[in-house]
This record gives C-alpha cells, structure tokens and sequence, in this order.
C-alpha cells in the first residue's frame, strides 16, 4: 500500500512508540483519513449514548459482570467447556500462541482442508494465525470488507473495530482493481462494496471451513456470540461444514443474560449503532443447521498472569469496542501502526506491554498524556489511566535495575534529586545555586528558552519558566519580620 | 492427547492461582458493588439499569416501526386477519417471484401466484437462486428496532434469512418489547413454562437483526446490504387489545 513505509505489528519487533509514530505524522494524507473516520464515529457514539438515561448504571453493571466472570475465571471456564461440550462442541486449551496455531492447524489437517474463510477475529491477528496458515499451505479469506482490503492490499490494521480506517476510497480502489481484476471499478463506497460481495460470494458458497473469534462465551449455557454488521459473520457461522472458533480465556459471561447489558453497550460504544445489524449466538452444534462440527480454541497467551494484577485485572474486562482509540488525542495524531501490536490506542498501550510480559512495548505505557479520554468513554469503566501509571513504574522498576542503567543521567539526577529533596539546609543550597546559575539562561520574559548539555533535553520541546528572585520560605520570613505585619494580624 | 490435557490443567491452575482468595469484585472502583452484589440471579439487580419500558403499546409499536423505518425498512402495519393480504401485497411489490418459507409459516400466507421453496433441508443453491424469504419472528425490541430469531419452526434455519436478497419479516403486536432486558425477561419465563428453569435455559440459536447487513468500512461512507439480506420488510400485526396477551404472560421485575 502506498499509505506508508510496512508497519510492524510484532511487539517483538517493532520500534518503540515515538519511532513508530514518526512515518505517520510526516503523512498527512493518513493522517487526515485517520482524523475523518474517528471523528464520524465519535459523532454517532456521542449520539447514541446521550440517548440512554441509563448508560453510567449500564457501564457499572458491565464492569461488575466482568468482574464477576474475572475473579471466578476457572469455574466459568470449566462451566462452559461442560456446556459446550453437552451441546456438541468440542473445547481445546492453548496456553499459548505457538499451541494454539498448531490445535488449529490440526483441525484443519484433519478436515483436509486448503483453504478457510475467516471472520475478523483480533486475536487470530494476535497470534498471528494468517502467515503460519499460509505457510502450511492452507489458504486463508478473510471475509469482513476491512479486513480483505488490508489482506489484498498487503496492509496491516491500524484500528480493532474498523482496522482499515487509515486507507481512503481511493487506495480502496487501486487495491481492487488489481487484485480482483476489475477494469473501470470506480472509487464509490458502494460500487467497492459490491466488487467485494462479488468476490466472496462464491467462497462463502464452497469453501467448508471457517475460522472466527468470539465477543462472548456463555458459561450458563456454552453459547457463542458475536456481534457484526456486514453479514460475512452469519455467512461464515452458518454455511461451512466445521467452524473454528478461537477466544481469549477472558471472553466468558457467567450468564445468558448477561448479554442484556453487554449488547446495549457494545455497538453503541463501537460504531454508535443501537444494535449492530447481526448478532449470532449459537451453542455447539444444531442438527441440521450450520456447521456439524464445531472447536472453540481457548486461549491463555499471557491472560492469566493479568488476572492476579490487582490494578490491572481490569484490562481483562475489554469488550474490544475501540471507544477508548476513538477518543484518544494521542491515536488522533499518529494512527494505529505507531502502536507496534494489533491492539493499538489506549487499551493496546496497557494490554500489549503485559501480554509480552514486559519484555517488550516498554514504551507503550508512555504514548499517552493521561488525559483520561479513554476512561471516562469505556463501557466496563476501565481505568485505563491508573493501569498506565502501574504500569510505567513496573516499567521503570525493571529498567533502573539492569546494570548498564546505574550511570543513567536520568536515574543518576533522580537519586540527586532524591537526595536534596530530602534535607532541608541541601534543598535551601540547591535553590540559592539553582537561581545563581539559571539567572545566565532567563531571558528578560521571564522564560528559559534553551539550556545546554543534559538540560538542552528539557528545552528542546518547551521553554522553562525562570526561578522567581525569592522562595516561598524567603518571602515567609521577610512578611513576617516586616514592619506593620504584627499589626495588621492583630486586626 | 496427553500434551492437550496437560494445557488444560496448565491454564486452569494458572487462573486458579491467579484469582485465588481475590474475590470477584477486585478493581471495581468507587467501591461501589451495590450493582454488582444483590439479586437473586446472584449478579446484577433489576432496577439498576433501565429494565421495563414506560410507553404505552401503542407508542411501543410507532417506535418499533420508526426504528425499522430509520433501517430503510419498509414497514405496512395490518389487523390480525389481514395477514395473509399484507405479506401478498408486500410479495406483489417486491416484482420477485420465487420466496423461500420455513416449514412452520402458516399455510394461507404463502399466496399462490408465486414459487414457494419449503425449507426443510433445501440445498443451499436453490436458497441463494431464490429472490426473497418469508419469516416470522421471536420476538422484537423496539428501542432498537431488532428483530428477534430462535430459528423455530416458523422462523426457520439460519440459512434461510441470509442468502435471499429480500427478507419479509411477520411481528405480531404481542411480540414487541420496548427493550432488550424485556426481552431476556421473556426468555427466561418461557422456560419456567416448560419447566426447563435449571439449565440451557437460553434459546440454543438466536440471531438479532437491527436493519439490514451493512459496513462502513470504507471511509465511514454506510452502505447497505454486504452479504446479507439488503432489503428487510416487515408486516406488523396489531392484534387485538394490545397488550392484553404480554400481561397474561407477566413480565418478571
């Protein structure tokens, strides 16, 4: 695609934020189709939500079920793995990415099947089924309109819920006409939607096996949910033979009804719908309609560890509805790829760093101002911003720790730092130096506009405000041996 | 199969460990669980969140109809006995002549002059070559104007409503809720009619449509009809004494 140079969505990978950021915001074109997008989802959502008298007792009753699901995890687990099962579905556990591929890979071997139609499904993207499918030799069709220009167009998402909100009509155009061998298409929404219907058509149609994710697992009763507009979900539920459903562990609602809450919030926090034109549920397998064989892949992949996070446990509560990216000053700016994962914005910045363990995305917890945006429109209230701030001293516990750091001018300046700020006559000192020194560099409007050396690092992005000529305690002290200070107290 | 159970037991000690003498309510901030604690489903309580409805029937229908409406659906409106005249008249419109009808659609809906595929286990091309279907419904919520399918006799497989190109919709007064929780309500009342309270309480299929398929996926631009049906139909029965027949059925605070 010619948006920009190939993003990199493996953590492992990928450079850190302000890196990654850099190609986006030298591009104004994406910028801008970046800026459109969100601010026609925020319109419709503000709408939406403004309409419901009931929409904090909703999001409080959504973050309380989670909860629930969350603090209980085993039981409901095994509770829907029970039921499922009862049902005719058959339930396999993967710890990990790499099991995870391969349970689904055996799947396939066993249906010997070469190709697979797919829902959009972010955690297939987590694990990065598509490549490792291909390379077994099986052919992978993702099916949502999204999601076949990113595949055709050898793009990657910038956004969970619209994941190709940063390539106009435009490229949209130029990737349809080349890959489906289309003369004259032209760059109307609607004439590329229909090449796309076109297309699929005949593999909805033939190809019998699909793979998708889940919105929810239904411990109560083993149901599966999932919420989408255009179709190719129901198309893909309902058609093929076997149906491959993958799901993060922390997708699982106690109840059925449950569903009562979840659905009001969810399309009206994704694309400010009151209900997303289809949500399917199904349990297991039903004779004589739909698939007659049916895997749920449930995966861990570095969920567990969250759970025991006190502060953190929260992140496990994402519906995946991308309120929190839609809102965000700092996704506006630079987009999803900056992210270097395919769960960008705010809720990427504090899931990524924990799924990786730490170990990598170190300074996703940094690409925010802490705004609180994010918080404030999340429908299971997480507090995206305390998590981000968790997370940044788990971040810089790990880091002053390694060896190579203790001469670290940061680290170094903050154990000075610590030191002064903790002895009055050294603080005192530190002030009347401060202030002999600063003086050379304030320029007559009262502001430091450069400094040199490790301070250049300061001013280099903002102007300091000069020491003022006395402290607060010099001020004190003069006030309080003034002449006529006792007097006007004793008034 | 061993490595496989050994992931299980692996993932579920995980958790346990994880989640052990924690409680449920870990994270929930304003330390505020009132929501989160009562009820006798042992989760969230009525009351909270808006459950019940507070328009009369008859605005519940005008707003179902709006909401249908807004979908781009048409919407014609029919007394109990004119059922049958309603969805001819709809068929007639439409210009198709060959409709797909699950097995349990009442006989004298299915107006002679056209082609009528019975679905039972039709293949799947005769369905797709098909030019409309005919369905009735579960239930319907009008705040979101969805229509609600538990693919029983009269609503048929799932298949049925997705490949045609059209999709006529039978809701009878009695069906429409004002919102989704009324809905669920219903759900859990059929089955203490059955008896059936204690487990798989929950309709095992259910699609929800709120209008038809759609995307915006292309510069937020919203074009109708991707892979499903794009054009909905809806013929909706005032039965008489609107009303009448919910309150014999009680709805659950």
């Amino acid at each position: 695609m010619s948006t920009t140079e190939a993003p990199i969505l493996d953590p492992v990978l990928a450079p850190p934020f302000p890196v990654a950021a850099l190609p986006v915001l030298r591009n104004a074109q994406l910028r801008k189709n970046v800026a459109h997008a969100i601010d026609v989802i925020q319109a419709k959502r503000a709408r939406l939500v403004a309409e419901k008298s009931d929409w904090q007792a909703l999001r409080a009753a959504a973050a309380a079920i989670k909860d629930q699901a969350l603090g209980d995890l085993g039981a409901y687990l095994e509770q829907f793995e029970e039921r499922c099962t009862a049902a005719g579905g058959q339930v396999h556990w993967a710890s990990d990415a790499g099991e995870a591929r391969r349970i689904i890979l055996e799947i396939l071997r066993e249906e010997k099947a070469d190709e697979v139609i797919k829902i959009k499904t972010m955690t297939s993207a987590e694990i990065q089924l598509n490549p490792f499918l291909e390379a077994a030799g099986v052919r992978t069709y993702e099916t949502d309109l999204a999601e076949i220009i990113l595949q055709l167009g050898h793009g990657e998402p910038s956004h969970i819920v619209v994941p190709a909100l940063h390539v106009n009509r435009g490229q949209v155009r130029e990737i349809f006409a080349r890959s489906m061998g289309i003369e004259n298409l032209s760059d109307d929404p609607q004439a590329l939607t229909a090449a796309a219907r076109q297309y699929l058509r005949q593999k909805f149609l033939t190809v019998p096996t699909a793979i998708s994710g889940a919105n929810f697992l239904i411990a109560e009763t083993g149901g599966v949910v999932i919420v989408e507009s255009e179709g190719n979900g129901r198309m893909c539920l309902t058609l093929p033979r076997t149906l491959i459903t993958l799901a993060g562990i922390e997708k699982v609602l106690p109840r059925f009804q449950d569903l009562e809450v979840m659905l009001q919030l969810l399309a009206r926090s994704a694309t400010g719908e009151r209900m997303s034109p289809y949500t399917s549920l199904w349990t297991g397998v039903t004779r004589g309609d739909g698939p007659q064989k049916f895997h749920v892949v449930l995966l861990d992949n570095e969920r567990s560890p969250i759970l025991a996070r006190k502060t953190e446990r929260q992140t496990l509560r994402c519906i995946r509805c991308a309120a929190c990216m839609n809102t965000c000053p700092v996704y506006r700016q630079t987009g999803g790829h900056a992210y270097g994962s395919v769960y960008p914005g705010p809720i990427g910045a504090i899931l990524t760093p924990q799924l990786q363990q730490f170990d990598h995305a170190q300074s996703l917890p940094y690409a925010s101002s802490l705004c609180g945006a994010c918080y404030d429109v999340c429908p299971v209230k997480i507090n995206i911003p305390e998590i981000l701030i968790d997370l940044r001293a788990k971040v810089t516990d790990r880091e002053r720790k390694t060896a190579g750091k203790f001469f670290d001018p940061m680290y170094l300046g903050l154990r000075v730092a610590k030191l002064v700020f903790s002895r009055a006559w050294l603080f005192h000192l530190a002030q009347w130096k401060g202030r002999l020194v600063l003086r050379f560099f304030t320029r007559k409007d009262g502001w430091i506009h450069s400094l040199p050396s490790v301070g250049a690092k300061w001013t280099q992005s903002r102007d300091l405000r000069g020491l003022p000529g006395q402290t607060f305690h010099e001020w004190w002290k003069s006030r309080d041996q003034g002449p006529g200070t006792r007097e006007a107290e004793r008034r | 199969m061993s490595a496989a159970a050994d992931h299980r037991k692996e993932i579920l000690e995980r958790v346990r460990a994880a989640t052990a003498g924690t409680g449920w309510s870990v994270g929930f901030e304003d330390g505020d669980t009132s929501a989160a604690k009562g009820g006798e489903k042992g989760g969230i309580t009525a009351g909270d969140y808006v459950r019940r409805g507070s328009l009369s029937s008859e605005a519940r229908l005008e707003l179902m109809a709006e909401r249908l409406r807004e979908y781009d659906a048409v919407v014609v409106e029919c007394q109990p006995e004119a059922v049958a005249a309603a969805i001819r008249e709809q068929l007639k419109a439409s210009g198709r002549q060959t409709f797909v009808a699950p097995a349990g659609l009442p006989e004298e809906w299915l107006a002679p002059e056209f082609r009528w595929r019975i679905d039972g286990d039709l293949p799947v091309d005769e369905i797709e070559g098909a030019d409309g279907v005919v369905t009735g419904c579960s239930c319907a919520v009008a705040e979101s104007g969805t229509i609600v399918l538990h693919h029983g006799p009269a609503e048929g497989r799932r298949v049925i409503s997705l490949l045609p190109d059209w999709h006529l919709c039978v809701i009878r007064s009695s069906q429409v809720v004002e919102t989704l929780p009324e809905y669920f309500d219903r759900c859990a009342i059929r089955e203490q009619g059955t008896g059936n309270i204690e487990q798989n309480k929950s309709p095992a299929l259910v699609t929800w449509i709120s209008g038809p398929s759609a995307t915006a996926d292309i510069e937020m631009t919203r074009i109708k009809g991707v892979h499903g049906p794009r054009f909905l139909n809806v013929v909706l029965v005032k039965e008489q004494g609107p009303g009448n027949r919910e309150q014999a059925l009680g709805i659950r605070h």
